[in-house]
């Protein structure tokens, strides 16, 4: 069964910057932008591999929508060099402002304007402020289930089986489309590299940018107005502690001194 | 009664950890609010809880007992809790992030036209200004970000292994009221096809004392053998980073990170973790975290408090025959 | 004028760059310790388009630019050297020729699998008695009807073992001196046609260096490139695309040994504080960055002339010549910075300056380059 996929992707500061260059923009109460490399949130990508693969064996469409500022266009390029066959960028000031209840408004907003849609897929977890909210409130503003964690999706006759991933371990849950589904990373969808050729041919794809006036969002909705939590303080921990490197000439003669370390502090 | 209300599932007449964390945190925040403090105990046969409920510190407990609640399923859940909340008329609302709380908060929030917050490790409160505020980790840990609902009820999900767990009190007294309502398992958009447990034998990873864990380090499965030595003979369990379990080194289950579980043993040993963001945020609570790596620049040393640059080949089995030597006598 | 690459350039160099930390960097110290060919990664990299990065997407390619391949090979190269060499040999020495000199068949049957990641192409020109003296070559072919019979032996051939495609060139008139030399195709099973050594290198040792055998290997004229005498000319200007590879290749090497050095030096105390707070280092680590800057921008620019269709041999033999001596000089400053632990194989830099050292001789020595150049300048 043909399905019609929409991944929501986010563009974020990479992750895996040292932790020296980390710094905040406090004004903004976000991360300082300083020219660091920008990278769609790892899980998105998971995300989007799940959905490539799903088309590869059900046949369909996968359709990139991200929600960011103007320069986002380079996380959907990268999505459409991996396969997404297109993109859509939301991109307004108001769009910015939100917090996740917003976020969620504008992307559902984005989706409806795509179309008739039989799944949503977005990570699991967003890498940079770490929320889970906006794959379950996409689903209460399509008014649509909701999956998450779900590691693996197969398609069978006009119904969708998610593997989902619990503490426990695994259930596999069933839903007819349209669904929205949050996802894990798993050793079956490790993003693919995108072909060179690819990015090629993304280049020349037009990404339509959307502003709010361009989908039909509640204008009460979004906005900093509408935000329902306040940061009211970002902040950089201090951490006293300072790793006290065990010394040896060997590795063995290391292990030994920690052995002992352990047992001085009372730790085994 | 405007309050707290706590949010459990699934519990008996011995509430898990989770639950008593849940209660810690609402505690500690009733008594700064000082509003009133509740629970919603949802399940097959919900009132078994509320004794221990009681006990741990709710004034009100409402349950509500329904074959459909035997196991989670978002849409019946909803509906439910939504009721519970009608009667309740909470303020804030306090769930576990565990699974279940991370898929129904968001969407309770949405249809309560509250607000919410994830993942909260610090939860306070100030009955003057009647605000509350909670802290939680943002940028993989590398900040700490305090945040205060302005819609209420406020909805809070609260980490895992952070909060102070609950302490039961001697004699403490508390009013039950089964809740009766209506659920349809035709609004349930999802269906639980089966479940497969990934039971690991031994000390359950979220609850050991000592964890030892490895990563991208160890270069594949066989690499775990020691690992799994050293866990047995300090009694703990083993962990890995997401780079191991996705590359199906170890099983799933044994992941701890942000996605995978968070543990706050007395003990992390990192073994070939280089302390990717999202891994840290699942063992930051540790007691005592020691990295094992071959590179000195790996973040993982700026959390650690011991650390040995060094092949875990070598340092690994000398550490393990250390260790049994200093803990058989 | 505009230093910023294109939305599509950082692309290839981002997805270049993950693959370099995920996949190459970590099995190269063993690549280098057994000389074992990086197969699997050559493969993940030519799946992807990395071996024809020119070549038009009809012919297998990505259907990219110079500037493009610059950025994607530097970061190959920062990881592995062999890998980035194998890289270079296979779009600038092997499907650049075939390109630019092959007829239509000739592409789809040499262009297309090597391009596309299949197979592995080699450029077979240096001969024991012809290095720096390219035209004296000694490989002779004799027409004979519809094929030709080629015989003699190559040496110094990157990829010789693993090419299934080799561009070949011959002498098929010595009369005629350099304008009779003519290239081949010469493909892998051939009778006749054999890799005689495979030779034991201080460095890049995960690509194959090879002499290579040929006696009596017919191929037929359908396997000529390029018309008769054509031989050298398309040889210099498949060099002249190579020089941007091995520039590149050589600053990618650069950066590595200049990474390594800059994170030794910030946490190596003596004396009670990093050394990277003594002037002697930091003044060490002033040129090495400003060397690669320069080294980067000139490769750059030889790249960009070329996508212009401009002319650019000069700037590329000057990019060559540059960088490669940078990559010498940044590993052997590198290895200082280390002290005594940069001698030793624990650390990578020891290998970055094994791998630097080639960059100064293949393709056109340093010395080959400054006679290009000065011709250029005493031209103009």
């Amino acid at each position: 069964m043909a399905l019609n996929i929409v991944v929501c992707v986010k563009q974020i500061i990479d992750p895996e910057i040292p932790a020296s260059q980390f710094k905040l923009d406090k004004a903004n109460k976000r991360q300082l932008r300083e020219g660091h490399n920008l990278v769609i949130s790892a899980y998105d990508q998971n995300a989007l591999e799940v959905a490539l693969q799903l088309k590869e064996k059900a046949g369909g469409k996968v359709t990139a929508l991200c929600l960011g500022e103007a320069g986002a266009t380079s996380a959907l390029k990268s999505a459409l060099g991996m396969g997404a066959d297109e993109a859509a960028l939301l991109s307004d000031p108001a769009f910015l402002a939100c917090d996740q209840f917003g976020v969620a408004h504008a992307l559902a907003a984005g989706i409806k304007k795509l179309g008739a849609v039989d799944l949503v897929l977005c990570g699991c977890v967003s890498g940079d402020w770490g929320d889970l909210m906006v794959g379950p409130l996409l689903a209460e503003e399509l008014g649509i289930g909701c999956v998450t964690f779900a590691s693996r999706i197969e398609a069978t006759d006009g119904a969708l089986l998610f593997r989902r991933v619990v503490e426990t371990g695994v259930e596999r849950i069933e839903a007819k489309p349209p669904v929205v589904a949050t996802v894990i990373s798993d050793e079956t969808n490790t993003p693919r590299y995108p072909k060179l050729r690819d990015i090629m041919a993304a280049g020349k794809k037009p990404i339509p940018v959307w502003k709010a006036a361009d989908v039909q969002v509640d204008a009460a909705r979004v906005g900093a107005a509408a935000r329902r939590v306040e940061v009211d303080d970002l902040y950089v921990p201090v951490r006293e502690s300072t790793c006290e490197l065990i010394d040896g000439e060997t590795a063995e003669e290391k292990a030994d001194r920690l052995a002992l370390r352990l047992r001085e502090l009372k730790l085994i | 009664m405007p309050g707290i209300l706590v949010v459990v599932a699934g519990e008996g007449e011995r509430l898990t950890r989770n639950a008593l964390e849940v209660l810690g945190g609402a505690g500690r925040l009733h008594q700064k609010l000082g509003e009133g403090l509740a629970a919603v105990a949802l399940g097959e046969k919900a009132e078994a809880a509320a004794p221990a409920l009681i006990a741990h510190g709710a004034e009100t407990v409402y349950t509500v007992s329904h074959t459909l609640l035997k196991d989670y399923q978002a849409e019946v859940y909803l509906a439910a809790l939504e009721a519970a909340c009608a009667k309740a008329e909470p303020r804030v609302i306090l769930l576990a992030a565990d699974s279940m709380g991370r898929d129904v908060a968001p969407r309770l929030a949405h249809r309560l036209r509250g607000s919410m917050v994830s993942e909260c490790i610090e939860l306070d409160g100030d009955a003057g200004a009647k605000s509350v505020r909670a802290i939680r980790q943002s940028y993989g840990g590398k900040a700490l970000a305090a945040l205060a609902p302005k819609a209420f009820p406020a909805v809070v999900t609260l980490k895992l292994r952070t909060m102070e767990p609950a302490a039961p009190t001697e004699g403490r007294t508390g009013r039950t009221e089964a809740l009766s309502v209506t659920l349809d398992a035709g609004k349930a958009r999802t269906r639980l096809v089966d479940r497969q447990a990934e039971g690991s034998t031994g000390v359950k990873l979220e609850d050991a004392r000592v964890v030892i864990s490895g990563g991208r380090g160890l270069k594949g499965a066989e690499g775990f053998k020691v690992l799994e030595e050293l866990a047995q003979v300090l009694k703990g369990a083993v962990g890995a980073s997401r780079a191991a379990t996705d590359a199906g080194w170890v099983s799933a289950s044994m992941q701890v990170g942000q996605t995978g579980k968070t543990v706050a043993p007395d003990l992390y040993v990192a073994v070939g973790i280089s302390g990717a963001t999202q891994h840290i945020a699942g063992m930051s609570g540790a007691k005592a975290i020691v990295a094992i790596n071959t590179d000195p620049e790996a973040p993982i040393f700026k959390l650690a408090q011991l650390g040995v640059v060094g092949d875990y080949r070598q340092v690994l089995p000398r550490l393990l025959a250390k260790c049994k030597e200093l803990t058989s006598g | 004028m505009d230093f910023e690459l294109t939305e599509s350039q950082e692309l290839f160099r981002k997805t270049a760059r993950d693959i370099a930390d995920r996949e190459i960097a970590p099995r190269a110290a063993t690549v280098d310790e057994l000389a074992e060919f990086p197969r699997e990664t050559v493969a993940t990299l030519g799946e992807l388009g990395f071996m024809g990065i020119m070549v038009p997407q009809e012919y297998g390619g990505a259907g990219a630019d110079a500037v493009s391949y610059v950025v994607a090979l530097e970061e190959i190269s920062r990881a592995c050297a062999s890998t980035g060499v194998i890289m270079s040999v296979n779009n600038s020495l092997y499907c650049e020729p075939i390109l630019r000199f092959g007829t239509e068949d000739q592409k789809r049957r040499f262009l297309v699998p090597v391009a596309s990641g299949r197979s592995q192409g080699c450029f077979a020109l240096s001969e024991p008695n012809a290095g720096t003296d390219a035209a004296n070559q000694q490989t002779r072919a004799r027409r004979e009807g519809d094929t030709y019979a080629l015989n003699g032996s190559k040496n110094f051939i990157t990829n010789g073992l693993e090419a299934d495609f080799a561009i070949m060139f011959a002498q098929l008139d010595p009369a005629l001196g350099h304008r009779g030399i003519t290239a081949f195709v010469v493909e892998r099973g051939t009778p006749g046609y054999s890799v005689s050594k495979v030779e034991k290198k201080l460095g890049i040792r995960g690509s194959s260096c090879c002499q290579l055998l040929l006696e009596d290997v017919r191929v037929p004229a359908e396997n000529r490139l390029g018309a008769e005498g054509e031989g050298l000319r398309l040889a210099l200007r498949a060099l002249d695309g190579g020089r941007i590879g091995i520039a590149t290749q050589a600053l990618g090497i650069a950066q590595a040994a200049y990474e390594a050095a800059l994170a030794y030096a910030g946490q190596r105390v003596q004396f009670g504080q990093p050394i990277a707070r003594f002037q002697a280092i930091q003044f060490m680590l002033a040129d090495m960055a400003t060397e690669i800057e320069a080294a980067r921008l000139l490769t750059l620019r030889a790249a960009a002339l070329k996508d212009r269709s401009a002319s650019y041999s000069k700037e590329a033999s000057m990019a060559k010549l540059y960088a490669s001596e940078t990559a010498m000089r940044v590993a052997t400053k590198a290895i200082q910075v280390h002290g005594g632990y940069g001698y030793l194989k624990d650390f990578p830099v020891e290998r970055f300056f094994r791998d630097a050292k080639i960059t100064e001789i293949y393709e056109g020595t340093s010395e080959a380059q400054r006679m290009v150049i000065a011709r250029a300048l005493l031209h103009d």
